[in-house]
This record gives C-alpha cells, structure tokens and sequence, in this order.
C-alpha cells in the first residue's frame, strides 16, 4: 500500500538527497532531487524556493544552472527530524 | 503482611511515578509536534496528558486515604480518573490507525459516555474493562509494527504495553473483587512497569539528543 508523506516527511527527503548526492561538493541537480523525491517539477521548484527561502538549502549557480547544497541549518533540521522519528517508530508509529 | 496504610503510601508513590512517566512522554511528543507538525506525535502527546491527569486524580484520591484533611471525594475522582486514563488509552491504542478528525469526534463521544446512567461502580467496571481492550489494540498494532520495522525499541513498548493491559486487568479485577486488597497494589505495580518500559524511549532521547550527522 502507498503509504502517504507529509510536507515534513518530503521536505526531509529533499533535504537528505541534498546531503546525499553532494559528493563532488557542487550541490545536488534539480533531475536528482526530482528522481529522489518523487513529485513533479512544478511541486519541486516551489519547495525548492521555499527551503532555500528559508535556509535550509543553499542555490549555487553555475552556467545558468542551479543546484542545491543542504546548508547547516538544514542539517540540524535534518538532526531533529530524525530523533523524533526514532521516538515515534519506538511507539510503533510514523512521523 | 503489608500493612494498609504502608501499601496505600506505596500505591500513591508509584501512582505520582506514573504521573512523572506520562507528562514526560507527552512532553517530548509535544516538541516533536511542534518541530515536525507530526498527526502521530500529536495523539501520543494527548494520550499521555490524559494518562497523566488519570494517574494524577488517583493519586490525589490516595492522598486523601493518607491526609484525611484533604478534602477529596473519592468516587467523583476516581471515576474521573479512571476516564482520563481510558481516554489515554484511546489514544494510545488508535495513534496508530485513526485519523486525528475521527479520533477528536470519537474521543468527544468517550467523554459524553458517562452520562449514561450507571452507578459510580458500573462505570469504573466498563472503564476499566474498556482500557483493557485499548491497551490490547495498542498491543497488537505496535508487535504489528515491530514486524514491519524490526527495531528493538519498538517490542519493548509492545511488552510495556503488554505489562499496562494486565495492570488494567487486574484493576478490574480489584474491582469486582474489592476485598482481595492485593488485587489493587499488582495493578498499580503492573502498569507502573509497563510504564517504566514506556520510558526508554524519553531516556534515549534526552542522551541520545539529535544525531550529529542528521541521518533520517
């Protein structure tokens, strides 16, 4: 059964393939975090607009082409997240 | 033999142990609410306030055995808190399926219950019984989940879980059967161990903290 991602959830996601995917340093392509997040592109450039908003991504810009890297905050956020997902699934539950 | 009045000092401390257990799950619920906006959380947090003002009314009524100049009328209270905590189990039982919508209706639906008109004892037996059943959802919902994560921590709320459900049954059993004193002091120190078992996950959290590297 497809089981239902809250904004939280999918914000977590985006900012972990952001993390992930960041091997060479340069940030994160907006094609990864679309194929790792699973949502369309429209939805993804409005999310993408809203945690770089808010700090939790950083947009680099290079030739025209943005790509994104998980900034401190966003690890942090990223940190707290994943606690409280343990304390849940400790209860049998999902966040 | 215990004598009564030391036994009912026991019950009392281990009733404020459980009150100490629950707000302090509700409370690190609650902070996961605020930071995660989480529907699951949200009806843990409520379920352990619930249980907290449950154990906390049967503590004061045990404090009232203790200190006859407090004021408290038994049986008003220890209905009231007997429907504190079965709403808290409500909650606990169905934080795994329900739908908050559906919970907050059927929740309000526990609290009209009582004014069917039952005797103060009647309504403590259907209480209690009812709290059995809930914890027992709860129960096979989170071995249900064990299954699915495999994480140890969560057969350990099962067996807390587990260890409430007999408390609550032998508190129906102290019920029916008053005379049987023991009955009362194996329910308080059942649940109190469930609960203790509850507990581990608060503990991590507080030395655990947030995990450095963020990983989800």
């Amino acid at each position: 059964m497809a089981q239902y991602r809250t904004q939280f959830r999918i914000i977590a996601d985006v900012l972990s393939t952001a993390r992930d995917h960041n091997t060479e340093g340069t940030g994160v392509g907006v094609t990864t975090l679309l194929r790792k997040g699973n949502m369309s592109y429209t939805r993804m450039s409005k999310l993408l607009a809203e945690l770089v908003g808010s700090g939790l991504l950083l947009e680099l810009n290079k030739d025209k082409i943005s790509k994104y890297m998980i900034s401190d905050k966003g690890i942090q956020f990223l940190a707290a997240y994943s606690s409280f997902e343990d304390f849940a699934q400790s209860f049998g539950l999902r966040l | 033999m215990v004598p009564q009045a030391s036994m009912a000092l026991i019950e009392n401390i281990l009733q404020f142990i459980g009150v100490f257990v629950s707000f302090s799950i509700a409370y690190v619920s609650y902070r996961g609410v605020r930071q995660t906006e989480s529907s699951s959380l949200l009806r843990l947090a409520t379920a352990f306030v619930f249980l907290g003002f449950g154990f906390l009314a049967e503590g004061l009524v045990g404090l009232g055995q203790i200190l006859p100049s407090l004021p408290v009328s038994t049986t008003a209270v220890v209905v009231g808190g007997l429907l504190l905590e079965t709403t808290g189990y409500f909650f606990l039982a169905f934080s795994h399926a329900v739908d908050v919508m559906i919970s907050k209706k059927m929740g309000a639906a526990l609290l009209v219950f009582p004014v069917i008109s039952l005797s103060a004892t009647q309504l403590a037996n259907v209480l209690s019984i009812l709290s059995f059943y809930f914890v027992l959802y709860g129960v096979v919902e989170t071995i249900y989940s064990y299954a699915r994560t495999r994480k140890p921590d969560t057969l350990l709320i099962a067996l807390g879980l587990s260890l409430i459900g007999v408390g609550t049954f032998f508190q129906w059993l102290s019920l029916l059967y008053q005379y049987v004193g023991v009955l009362s002091l194996l329910q308080i120190i059942l649940q109190e161990m469930g609960l203790l078992i509850l507990f581990t996950p608060v503990l991590s959290f507080a030395v655990g903290g947030v995990k450095p590297n963020g990983t989800v």
